[in-house]
């Protein structure tokens, strides 16, 4: 009761205040919606539009100006939003709004790129005063004292989460200041710090912090990635400037195994191989597309391998031959069966993987190129076939669209000119 | 918690001018759920008397076929009971026939919530394809506050005529896939859903990472490893799953952090193994914590 009259007294303007007195007092500033401070605007670096309005409304009755600091900051850094957070914390002492502020800020941190930013976490949970939410008996601390800070808080830890920012022991310092051991916000924290540690790194395919944002390095991490699956394989960086009659100046990230060139030498002749694609891959929340060569399944081997499997399964008493009668069984000795490779899938033999900058057909004719002059002399006379599962452009310029005028192919000046353009693609 | 929201919203939509309620947070009020589907029940409409009948003799035949199997099972008594370790017994087979009718799909737009869609198919290598986009953007109502998913599910496992039943995968420890993925996580999901209300929605989870690419992957992951959770919260009370208990099994993927867009999981199938050197019987510490703290 004694709280609730202190707070209508302070929202009459009762308590002397420097601020209050400027605004229209009984208003409830609210930041997720438009509200905004002077303070504040000296933060976001002064807008034109809201000098004007202080000039104009400050002191008469007019209603006050109301802005989002966040909205309005023209410089959208880690420094500003720092900056507008300390404003907000030492301008006043009783921090009045603190959770809607919190909830502003949290709305807009993505467009000041400090959503991964444990720091800026910590500045925000800094923002509520110390001790005053702590219960001190039983009843505060079973029904949630002071529920909107307490959930507002939770709120963060869960947008934390959410972002993969892992929490420190400074910041249950810092809760426990706030809310006390029994608070709400510091079991969100221990949860945390159990489950986040755990999920962390238990991907199998670990992969950098921050994905680059280069399409060649995501290239060359999709290709090592699916590599993996052969100790033995071999990433390589092919650029298409050396290869005869490529119209494509572009990179070729190629992934080969040698089994997979020895697969590939075995490979009769009579037999095409396909390139197929374009595939997709993601690494982490970045996608790429991949071509693979193959070939149809080698049945004969697959047949026999099953039948040798067959052979081996003593299990299967439902057919015993009898060795008395008939032929006799083929002999097991001297026998070397063949190993089935880890590229002789049932749907097909794979021989390699690429992803290539601009994804045409120029870039994936290349590839072979680059593939027979690299180890692979086999593929000069084996047929190779397209097999696309979506439209794939012939060469880089057929991507800019049907608006552009044709450019004739041997225009190559030209084409270096929209390979940044270009390069962009692959990564839809 | 939407269901909850969308509850009370009833409620003050029954009884208006009533007691003003005033919420400062999503509180709970009551642990009881009307229905299995939390407020998500869709109503369709009901054939007629007539077709119901129809179909009803026609299930019956199937279902006393089911039954005449079970009481040969019975009689028979056969059962395994020694399960020799690095054997697979594959259980969810997407290579046999009307294998995809197991399954249920299911999205967030299925009930306006979302914008995401999925279907399940059979690939060109005869395995079964899930597939489809995974979409975050969603109407904002003010209640939603993120979606963007995609789920595959199992039918319960029933016994004849309808009667509900569970799997008994106590003999085994690993589960065992031959998936081919494109790179992204998803979720592999173990119900195990109970008698009463508050255990309808116990799910064990766990990571299925693929590794993307032309290659099949087999994924052998430990029964041991699955955590405990309910409404895709973890909870604090863990402990190992109970294998005698899973009544559905399932596949989720979400568009989280900025990964909207297509998916799509081969599964060849899933089987279950019994590794002898696999001696763990939960992976996460069972701390003891203070009174009131953990599970409130």
């Amino acid at each position: 009761m004694i709280r609730r009259m202190n707070c209508l007294m302070r929202l009459h303007g009762i308590y002397p205040n420097a601020l209050c007195q400027r605004h229209a007092p009984a208003n409830n500033r609210n930041y997720a919606n438009q509200t905004g401070t002077p303070d504040d605007e000296r933060a976001a670096g002064g807008n034109q539009q809201n000098s004007k309005n202080r000039t104009g409304g400050g002191g008469s009755k007019s209603l006050p100006v109301v802005r989002n600091p966040f909205t309005a900051a023209q410089e959208k850094t880690k420094g500003s939003y720092l900056t507008m957070v300390e404003i907000f914390a030492g301008r006043d002492v009783h921090r009045r709004n603190h959770v809607e502020f919190i909830y502003a800020a949290l709305k807009h941190m993505a467009e000041f790129g400090v959503e991964n930013d444990l720091e800026v976490y910590k500045a925000l949970i800094n923002v509520m005063p110390k001790g005053k939410f702590i219960p001190t008996n039983l009843f505060q601390s079973e029904f949630m004292h002071y529920p909107k800070q307490q959930q507002c808080i939770i709120d963060l830890l869960e947008q934390m989460e959410d972002n993969g920012v892992m929490p420190d022991y400074e910041m249950e310092a810092m809760l426990l200041n706030v809310f006390g051991k029994k608070g709400h916000p510091l079991r969100k924290y221990w949860r945390m710090m159990y489950w986040m540690p755990k999920f962390k790194n238990l991907s199998p395919w670990p992969l950098p912090d921050h994905v680059p944002d280069d399409t060649l390095e995501i290239a060359k991490l999709a290709v090592k990635r699916m590599c993996t699956v052969d100790l033995r394989s071999q990433v390589s960086v092919y650029e298409t400037k050396n290869v005869k009659d490529a119209v494509d100046d572009t990179w070729i990230v190629s992934g080969m195994s040698a089994e997979q060139s020895k697969l590939l030498r075995e490979h009769s002749q009579k037999k095409a191989l396909y390139i197929e694609g374009p595939f997709l891959i993601w690494i982490r929340n970045r996608r790429i597309n991949y071509f693979t060569l193959r070939a149809d399944p080698d049945l004969e081997l697959l047949a026999s391998l099953d039948e040798q499997e067959r052979q081996i399964d003593q299990d299967d008493v439902t057919n015993i031959e009898v060795p008395f009668f008939g032929r006799p069984p083929p002999r097991r000795h001297n026998q070397l069966g063949k190993v089935r490779s880890v590229h002789q899938q049932e749907d097909g033999t794979i021989f390699a993987i690429c992803a290539t900058g601009t994804s045409t057909k120029d870039s994936l004719l290349s590839w072979i190129r680059l593939l027979e002059a690299n180890g692979n002399a086999a593929l000069g006379g084996i047929p190779v076939l397209f097999r696309f599962t979506s439209t794939v452009p012939a060469k880089a310029v057929e991507i800019e669209g049907a608006s552009e005028v044709p450019v004739p192919s041997d225009s190559r000046s030209k084409q270096n000119v929209r390979k940044s353009k270009i390069v962009k693609f692959n990564l839809i | 918690m939407h269901s909850l929201l969308r509850q009370t919203q009833r409620l003050h939509c029954l009884a208006p001018g009533g007691a003003m309620l005033i919420h400062t947070t999503a509180t709970q009020r009551t642990f009881w759920e009307r229905e299995k589907k939390s407020g998500y029940k869709t109503k369709l409409p009901e054939p007629s008397k007539k077709q119901l009948i129809v179909d009803g003799f026609r299930e019956l035949k199937q279902e006393i076929k089911l039954w005449r199997q079970e009481v040969e099972e019975h009689l028979v008594s056969d059962p395994i009971l020694v399960f020799r370790p690095g054997e697979t017994d594959v259980v969810f087979d997407f290579k046999a026939p009307d294998a995809l009718d197991k399954w249920t799909v299911t999205t967030d737009s299925d009930h306006g919530e979302g914008k995401s869609s999925a279907t399940l198919e059979l690939s060109a290598s005869g395995a079964g394809l899930f597939h489809g986009e995974v979409n975050s953007e969603h109407t904002k109502d003010g209640i939603i506050k993120r979606t963007g998913y995609a789920n595959i599910r199992t039918k319960r496992v029933r016994k004849s005529f309808k009667r509900e039943s569970t799997y008994d995968w106590t003999q085994y420890n690993m589960l065992v896939m031959k998936v081919r993925g494109d790179g992204r996580s998803y979720l592999i999901n173990l119900h195990t859903e109970g008698y009463f209300d508050i255990m309808w929605n116990d799910i064990y989870h766990y990571v299925l990472f693929t590794r993307g690419g032309p290659h099949w992957q087999i994924a052998k992951i430990p029964f041991s490893k699955f955590f405990y959770s309910s409404k895709g919260r973890v909870q604090d009370r863990q402990g190992p799953i109970q294998l005698n208990r899973v009544t559905h099994f399932g596949f989720s993927v979400a568009a989280k952090k900025g990964m909207d867009g297509p998916f799509g999981l081969e599964i060849d199938y899933v089987g279950l193994e019994y590794d002898p050197s696999h001696r763990e019987e939960f992976a996460y510490e069972m701390y003891k914590t203070q009174k009131y703290i953990a599970a409130t």
